[in-house]
């Protein structure tokens, strides 16, 4: 199931909510989160739910053991043991094909090629089991008691299937006991119909213009709509998955959690490294603290960790070489950037600003294309290309004028602008709190809407 | 305060809607998609594990939301406000192809076996092209192509060697776009069809309806909503079957012409742009002043005809083009008042209904099979009928497909029943049916 889906919208959700609501009891609302938690997996892969449990139980157990036998080499070898079995998992089912393949191609295998169907959610859940028995091993958390709490933590629905990598300690406390005021509950509402037209109203229009300009005939494309066809897959990777975690961040606080922030504004960035401490955080920060410190961090060889952080986190996205190469390319520009520091920080913001952008959005081709022979063509039509414009490209541009104005406007980074202590903000924050709530009802329906047009599906001839 | 009304309106929405949805009657079909609503899955662990159940769910749930038609039909106004459209503008839209295991799964009947087979959601899948509120494939057929389909006509040629063969395929609109940077697409369809006609032999005869619609290529020949041409433009195709059948044929003026209005078609449908929807076709038909008399039968055997006619004149809406037979129907037989002894078989798919009825001023009989809906053994029909003339009237596209081609092939040889035919007196009940959702779809 997904968050705009309409069944999740009017079917799951006023339902869980019902449930949860019903109940001031922890444990109830604690088993009943973890039922429809569960029940929410099992609609998109009801087999999985077993290797989901699993994992969750089996972790709860070596978090245990870590924590019991912490200080000796035995938490040690359970720790190894937990991440091996964890890590074996993830590169059996996501990643088996892909091994594979890349081995057939130098000797012969006396076995057939795995067509398992990726489990969903298991690069998110995956990391989040990882950081949690780490954590124990440091010492930085206490094990979870209770199998059915950690079990909830590990499957909540609000992060399950695309994130945010939520940690144990961030949502430890609210793990056993949650408050819920309006005001939480206010704020999930409205950070939930924000993300919804995001990914409904945005994402998915600037997915049907992807569509048409980079899945065809890329002989056909001009140069221009090479560049109109992977800008607007900038912006659609960036507001699917945005909206997708915004919607995760209110869904959770309607639940009494909190969330960390997934992104904040990466297309103001300043640099590729600014980019991605504004882009997908939470996997940002489990590179930081599991792989990059470990490895040395900034302290020995680091350029080296950069090229195997970036590299892993690459492969995490996809099990292809395209990935690979998409992650290596942006630990070259880390490591560049690196050493034209002193270059850099003389350079106006506004060129830096431009040369990211220009990266970032050159990058989301190797991200687009798996096709190695695709990318090259379609890189090589960036810069030139033959073929003239296409009909209908201008009616594509005049058609979207005001929907790219809107989504240039929600690319601007305002609450850094103006920040929190900003007179400005403050009286338009006082004027709009009365607005906010038709706002989001506009949001709501808007977003209705057009994942109700989307089940229109008409045929030529009557098939009654 | 505001933090209670954000809360109190969000809930009340999402609530109200999943009470709407649990109290609100549903309907079984949707006229204007013309397709069945989908039915609430039974559960069981087979359909549940394999993940089938839950999809199911998801479609009843989207197929009956509450007030769905008005909402798909409120999203014009956030197209709308997306943007600007210039005056003149082209735009392309890309239609997608459609997932014919799925559709399988929701209908029935033979013609859901057929549906992934049709030729326009085989081949028009692909980019639209959109001028001034009209509809056009970007394409024009392929002349390499061709080759197959007029070999097929060969083998119908030396096969029945008492026969006339005739191939009449007509142009896509594309051909007479008018815009004269489009001028290579009149070429393209040109050069397509006349490749048919060289690859023709052994007795095949050509019908150049390209050259004859492409004469009167000032007026409206084609729809602009539908993917079909317009009466006008089967007229002309009609005239020149009957110069290459040595045939005179009927002036538009010694017919009864009729008119009917507001026609948005398939293009509409699939397309949904605003500006298409602002330009709403006109039909203007003609009937041939002779007395005709329709039987229709099902897809495998010729024993139960029912009653049918050559115009349903209550069609309307999104059925226009359904004025013509009635729509698709495996096979029919239609006896006219020509007592010339004159039989003919018409091979066709949609857009041969529009071309068959002026066939009626001919021939005493005619049969019209629909190639994709039809397991009748055609062989039989044509020899125990005493047939004359077997004509191919398709659309270009159906004669670019090997599917298409190969179903044609098989009419020959097929294993349907054919039962010798005595006039019937059973009365179609789906004339009625028809008439009653006719008049229903003004969506």
């Amino acid at each position: 199931m997904v968050f705009s889906s309409l069944t999740f919208l009017y079917l799951f959700l006023p339902l869980s909510l019902i449930f949860h609501y019903s109940t001031k009891n922890d444990l109830f609302r604690n088993i009943f989160l973890t039922v429809f938690s569960l029940v929410f997996y099992a609609w998109a892969e009801p087999m999985w739910i077993f290797l989901m449990v699993f994992t969750a139980l089996f972790d709860y157990s070596t978090g245990l053991y870590i924590e019991k036998k912490r200080d000796t080499s035995w938490a040690k070898v359970g720790l190894i043991v937990s991440i091996s079995v964890n890590i074996g998992l993830l590169v059996a089912y996501k990643y088996g094909g892909f091994i594979y393949d890349n081995l057939s191609y130098f000797l012969p295998l006396p076995f057939d090629r795995p067509h398992n169907s990726l489990p969903v959610g298991i690069s998110f859940y995956t990391f989040m089991v990882i950081s949690y028995v780490v954590d124990i091993y440091r010492g930085e958390i206490k094990a979870q008691r209770n199998p059915l709490n950690f079990l909830m933590f590990i499957s909540l629905f609000q992060h399950l299937v695309a994130g945010p990598i939520v940690r144990y300690s961030q949502i430890s406390e609210q793990v056993e006991k949650r408050n819920v005021d309006w005001s939480r509950l206010s704020e999930g509402i409205t950070r939930f119909c924000i993300g919804l037209f995001k990914k409904v109203a945005i994402a998915n229009v600037a997915g049907v213009l992807v569509d048409k300009y980079l899945n065809t005939q890329l002989y056909s494309l001009s140069s221009y709509e090479s560049w109109f066809g992977i800008v607007m897959f900038s912006i659609q990777l960036y507001f699917d998955f945005s909206g997708y975690s915004d919607m995760a961040i209110g869904l959770a606080k309607l639940f009494g959690f909190d969330f960390h922030e997934n992104f904040k504004h990466p297309y103001a960035a300043i640099s590729v490294g600014d980019f991605y401490r504004r882009w997908h955080i939470s996997l940002g920060r489990f590179f930081r603290d599991y792989v990059y410190i470990p490895l040395g961090g900034n302290r020995r060889y680091q350029d080296r960790n950069i090229l195997i952080v970036w590299f892993l986190t690459g492969l995490w996205h996809g099990a292809n070489w395209n990935f690979a190469l998409w992650g290596t390319y942006f630990g070259v520009m880390m490591v560049l950037e690196k050493h034209l520091k002193f270059v850099l920080d003389k350079t106006p913001r506004i060129f830096k600003h431009g040369y990211t952008l220009i990266l970032i959005v050159f990058s989301r081709a190797i991200f687009y294309f798996v096709d190695f022979n695709k990318l090259t063509y379609f890189v090589g039509n960036l810069f030139y290309s033959k073929h003239s414009i296409n009909a209908g490209f201008l009616s594509d541009i005049t058609t979207h004028m005001f929907w790219f104005i809107l989504v240039v406007l929600l690319c601007i980074p305002w609450d850094e602008i103006y920040p929190t202590e900003h007179p400005l903000r403050n009286r338009i924050a006082l004027q709009y709190a009365y607005v906010r709530p038709f706002a989001n009802v506009f949001l709501l329906v808007l977003s209705t809407m057009l994942l109700v047009n989307a089940t229109y599906n008409p045929f030529l001839y009557t098939r009654f | 305060m505001d933090k209670k009304i954000n809360v109190f309106l969000f809930f009340a929405l999402v609530f109200g809607f999943s009470i709407g949805f649990i109290f609100m009657p549903k309907a079984d079909i949707s006229n204007k998609e013309k397709r069945k609503l989908a039915t609430f899955p039974t559960l069981n662990s087979e359909n549940y594990l394999a993940g089938i159940w839950t999809k199911q769910v998801d479609k009843y749930v989207d197929d009956h939301f509450p007030f769905r038609m008005s909402f798909i039909s409120a999203t014009d106004f956030f197209h709308a406000a997306k943007g600007f459209q210039l005056e003149h503008s082209e735009r392309v839209v890309v239609l997608p192809k459609k997932k014919a295991k799925h559709q399988e799964k929701t209908i029935d009947s033979t013609k859901s076996q057929m549906a992934f087979l049709d030729e326009f959601e085989e081949k028009y899948a692909g980019s639209m092209l959109i001028i001034d509120g009209c509809v056009y494939p970007m394409g024009g057929g392929s002349p390499a192509m061709s080759k197959y389909f007029a070999d097929m006509i060969n083998e119908y040629a030396s096969t029945f060697k008492d026969q006339r063969v005739f191939s009449a395929v007509a142009p896509l609109s594309s051909a007479f776009i008018p815009v004269e940077k489009y001028a290579h697409y009149n070429s393209q369809n040109k050069r397509t069809l006349l490749a048919i006609k060289h690859n023709l032999k052994g007795g095949s005869i050509f019908c150049d309806i390209f050259n004859e619609l492409n004469e009167h290529s000032n007026t409206k020949l084609y729809f602009g909503t539908d993917h079909h041409w317009k009466p006008l433009g089967a007229y002309y195709g009609y005239v020149a079957f009957c110069k290459a059948a040595g045939l005179d044929a009927v002036p538009l003026e010694k017919m009864t012409q009729k008119v009917k209005y507001n026609f948005l078609g398939t293009m509409y449908q699939h397309t949904q742009d605003p500006t298409v929807r602002d330009h709403p076709d006109t039909m203007e038909y003609w009937i041939p002043k002779v007395q005709t008399e329709a039987f229709k039968f099902g897809p495998y055997t010729t024993d139960k005809p029912l009653k049918t006619k050559v115009f349903y004149e209550s069609s309307r809406g999104g059925n226009t083009y359904s004025t013509f037979l009635g729509g698709d129907e495996p096979l029919i037989r239609i006896q006219t008042g020509i007592n010339n002894g004159k039989k003919a078989v018409v091979i066709k798919n949609s857009m041969g209904n529009a071309f068959a009825v002026f066939l009626v001023n001919h021939y005493q009989e005619i049969w019209v099979v629909d190639f994709r809906y039809s397991k009748h053994n055609l062989t039989k029909i044509i020899k125990e009928n005493n047939i004359n003339d077997i004509v191919f009237a398709v659309g270009m596209y159906a004669a670019m497909s090997n599917g298409t081609i190969g179903m044609m092939r098989r009419l020959a040889t097929q294993s349907g029943v054919y039962v010798p035919q005595n006039n019937p007196e059973s009365h179609d009940p789906n004339i009625e049916q028809n008439q009653h959702l006719d008049s229903t779809d003004k969506e």
